[in-house]
């Protein structure tokens, strides 16, 4: 980092980034956080109040990504300011491109490694967890620490990572490493999901009643074939599950 | 049991932040929260097995692009707290499988109203991101700060409220009805726990296979592996 950015002001948008998503609207989307997160830069980078201000405003267009992930694009954004600054750099326009294709490229890698993969593992391994050490928080703690731990370093180190490298910071080596993660996570998701399902059937070694393990194959059957369609949501299925069992209750008790 | 309720509420608001205005660590998951609410109210055993259905049915709802996902970060402090609550000072087995069941229900319908409520929000945060575009044109920077903190007071607030009404209004309706219909109650819950499981368990597997094959194969061998495992027991 030789540039004119100071590693605290770089720190300053990570910490920022995390209220990235505190003003989402259907507008601008992350636009008004994405313009917070950045001020930092934009102070250290105009001195005239005038380009500042009117940065700024441009900033708070819209945006929107994958929210870790739009650490790397905040360090982006910070790099091609600088060089703005210095009389080199995109324009306006340029500068929206740029947003633009990083905004689209980062949320389809991010959706898929957060959301997609890393989200359901923790899920999955502090349940297994959970139902393993029922007396100790330790479920509560495996689910935190998988999910927040590279949350967080992508978050705090992605700035830095994005200023260092510019706009050609997710080419080559980290999409690959990425691309890896989303792959090695089903994986470890699908063992997991596993011996969690065999955990279901038989906690502990002692098998559960016929009537709980037909339910559980079941909800299992039916998620699945469900699962190919949006709608009803999940949820929307899981309550008409639940009213069917309620008025099976019902009926046979009288 | 007032102070309990009170911090209950608190963490439903603290909850709502994690899971979008702030920072976004999953500490707003269930699974956590319920955990937390075990401590707080000294049932980990109720607080569990709330938290774990309503886990795994929060962990196949994703909040995709602009789409508004269900509000499981409230959901989960409602269900659980309202389990919690129907099941305090009680030892009665029935009775507390009932609060249980109770409390996934209403951890549910609580998740599903919260939709509207971060819609309503998302269309006022449209307002406040108008207001700094003027704000910031009239000179004033401190626009961007004050519009962070108003947001993030907003969704704390409306989390707390939408925990309140949901745990009021369940504590009010549902304890007759979970006193007086325990038994039949006790055995819904006996098979829905189960079938809910499953039903969350293959949303997730479903997300991890995208119909691969050779994922499909490891899950069936880890889990006929640990299935023979846990019958036949350890060497």
């Amino acid at each position: 980092m030789s540039g004119r950015l100071r590693p605290l002001t770089l720190w300053r948008v990570a910490l920022r980034a995390n209220l990235l998503q505190s003003t989402w609207n259907f507008e601008r989307q992350q636009g008004l956080g994405w313009a917070y997160a950045l001020q930092p830069v934009l102070e250290a980078l105009y001195g005239d109040a005038g380009t500042r201000r009117a940065r700024l405003a441009e900033h708070t267009a819209y945006f929107n990504t994958q929210p870790t992930l739009a650490s790397l694009a905040l360090g982006v954004a910070a790099r091609l300011e600088e060089e703005r600054a210095g009389g080199a750099g995109p324009d306006e326009a340029g500068m929206a491109r740029v947003k633009a294709a990083l905004g689209s490229a980062l949320a389809a890698l991010g959706d898929r490694l957060f959301w997609f993969s890393l989200r359901p593992f923790a899920a999955a391994l502090g349940v297994l967890v959970a139902l393993a050490h029922p007396e100790a928080p330790w479920g509560a703690l495996v689910l935190w620490l998988v999910y927040a731990v590279p949350h967080l370093v992508v978050r705090f180190l992605g700035v830095g990572l994005g200023y260092a490298q510019g706009p050609a910071v997710l080419g080559g080596r980290l999409r690959r490493n990425l691309e890896r993660a989303v792959s090695l996570l089903a994986y470890a998701g699908c063992v997991v999901l596993g011996v969690l399902v065999a955990y279901a059937l038989v906690p502990g070694g002692e098998v559960r009643s016929f009537a709980v393990q037909s339910a559980l194959a079941a909800g299992l059957g039916l998620g699945l074939l469900s699962a190919q369609r949006a709608r009803p949501s999940p949820t929307q299925w899981a309550l008409g599950l639940g009213v069917l069992v309620l008025l099976a209750a019902w009926l046979r008790q009288g | 049991m007032t102070l309990q309720l009170l911090l209950t509420l608190l963490l439903g608001g603290l909850a709502t932040l994690d899971a979008t205005p702030v920072a976004q660590t999953l500490l707003s998951q269930p699974l956590v929260t319920s955990t937390l609410l075990g401590l707080l109210w000294g049932d980990a055993h109720t607080a569990l097995a709330v938290g774990v259905v309503l886990q795994i049915l929060a962990a196949s709802t994703t909040p995709l692009g602009s789409r508004t996902p269900e509000d499981y970060a409230a959901g989960g402090v409602v269900g659980v707290g309202l389990a919690l609550a129907l099941a305090h000072g009680v030892t009665l087995q029935p009775w507390r499988d009932a609060a249980q069941l109770a409390g996934v229900f209403a951890g549910m319908l609580a998740a599903t109203s919260g939709v509207p409520l971060i819609k309503w929000q998302r269309r006022r945060n449209e307002g406040l991101s108008r207001w700094c575009e003027r704000e910031l044109r009239a000179g004033n920077e401190s626009a961007l700060g004050h519009a962070s903190l108003a947001g993030v007071t907003m969704a704390f607030a409306v989390g707390v409220a939408l925990c309140a009404a949901w745990l009021a209004g369940g504590i009010v309706l549902l304890r007759p009805f979970v006193e007086h219909e325990s038994l039949r109650l006790s055995r819904a819950w006996t098979l829905a726990q189960p079938l809910w499981m499953g039903y969350g368990l293959a949303q997730l597997l479903h997300a991890f296979v995208q119909r691969r094959m050779t994922r499909l194969g490891v899950f069936g061998a880890a889990m006929i592996g640990a299935w023979l495992t846990l019958v036949m027991g350890t060497p």
